[in-house]
């Protein structure tokens, strides 16, 4: 009798034991917050746009193809980081990328592009941030992919790295 | 003298705990209207701070928690009710944005289970000391 009650409290303890073996071991990000906004229609909104003299509105944008919505400022230094892999995404790739400029110095963002380079067919402006607040973005960078009916897909939160970047390819080409 | 210090350190801490004073609402935020600004408060206070994320936008002085504690001002302002303005949160942000989760199907294990154990719980105090009584 004494062994058996011993044996129950021993499998149990292993397989809690294993259950966080795996959860340590597989790749998560147990901090990331999944988007509410996953498989709905993008939030409408209309605003200044840094490159043109027209404004920016969504409606007209969205819905013909899949386009990359990317939240970037210039004081955001991960923004900097991920400039590169998201050039390759317009130049490499040819994919549309719409860049959100947040809570940004309109000359600093001029500047920033003209020195960076400019991966961005449009450049729509989030002076105060509300934008962002109605596509549910907490800190950027943040990154979604749009699909060609204007339908949210997924989103990223951070910088998008080497494994991101990927990631994001073998999604558009599921998406296609 | 060390059992004086120790006094005066708890003390601080206790009042620390039992005071509700840590807010960082900025004066310019503020509405006249002190009904208002008290349900702006209260709803505040159930709201996540999605980048501190333990703490309530009325407590946190991060940027987003700032510009959503303005957002409740204004739509309390325009007339919304509480419950259209946590809709219009979550709908944005999720359940996650709640400090409390709401009780729901996919959230009925999260405050049904505690309970669940504590029977068991009891279950095996009781079975045990019946056994042992018998030996």
């Amino acid at each position: 009798m004494k062994k058996k009650l011993l044996i129950i409290p021993s499998i149990l303890f292993l397989s809690i034991l294993l259950t966080f073996f795996y959860l340590l071991i597989i790749e998560r990000d147990p901090s990331a917050i999944p988007s509410n906004l996953l498989d709905k229609n993008i939030p409408k909104f209309e605003t200044e746009s840094l490159l043109r003299k027209e404004r920016f509105i969504s409606s007209k944008e969205f819905g013909n193809e899949i386009i990359l919505v990317n939240f970037f400022a210039t004081w955001c230094l991960p923004c900097r980081d991920e400039h590169i892999y998201i050039k390759r995404f317009s130049n490499e790739k040819g994919i549309r990328v719409i860049g959100i400029n947040y809570k940004d110095s309109s000359d600093n963002a001029v500047e920033w592009l003209k020195n960076l380079g400019n991966p961005y067919s449009d450049v729509p402006i989030d002076k105060n941030g509300r934008i962002a607040i109605d596509w549910g973005v907490y800190g950027i960078p943040e990154t979604f992919i749009v699909n060609s009916k204007g339908i949210i897909k997924y989103r990223h939160v951070g910088a998008i790295t080497k494994k991101i970047y990927k990631k994001i390819n073998l999604l558009i080409k599921e998406i296609e | 003298m060390i059992n004086k210090t120790f006094i005066i350190i708890i003390s601080i801490c206790l009042i620390q705990l039992f005071s509700d004073n840590s807010f960082t609402v900025e004066p310019e935020e503020v509405l006249k209207n002190q009904k208002q600004e008290l349900r702006a408060r209260n709803i505040s206070k159930n709201i996540r701070c999605m980048i501190c994320q333990n703490q309530s936008i009325d407590e946190s002085s991060a940027s987003l928690a700032k510009d959503l504690r303005i957002l409740i001002r204004n739509k309390i302002k325009e007339g919304n009710s509480n419950e259209e303005i946590y809709k219009f949160l979550t709908d944005r942000y999720g359940d996650f944005i709640l400090l409390k989760p709401p009780i729901k199907l996919s959230t009925l294990a999260l405050w049904v289970l505690p309970f669940v154990f504590l029977l068991i719980g009891i279950f095996v105090v009781f079975w045990h000391n019946k056994k042992s009584k018998k030996f």
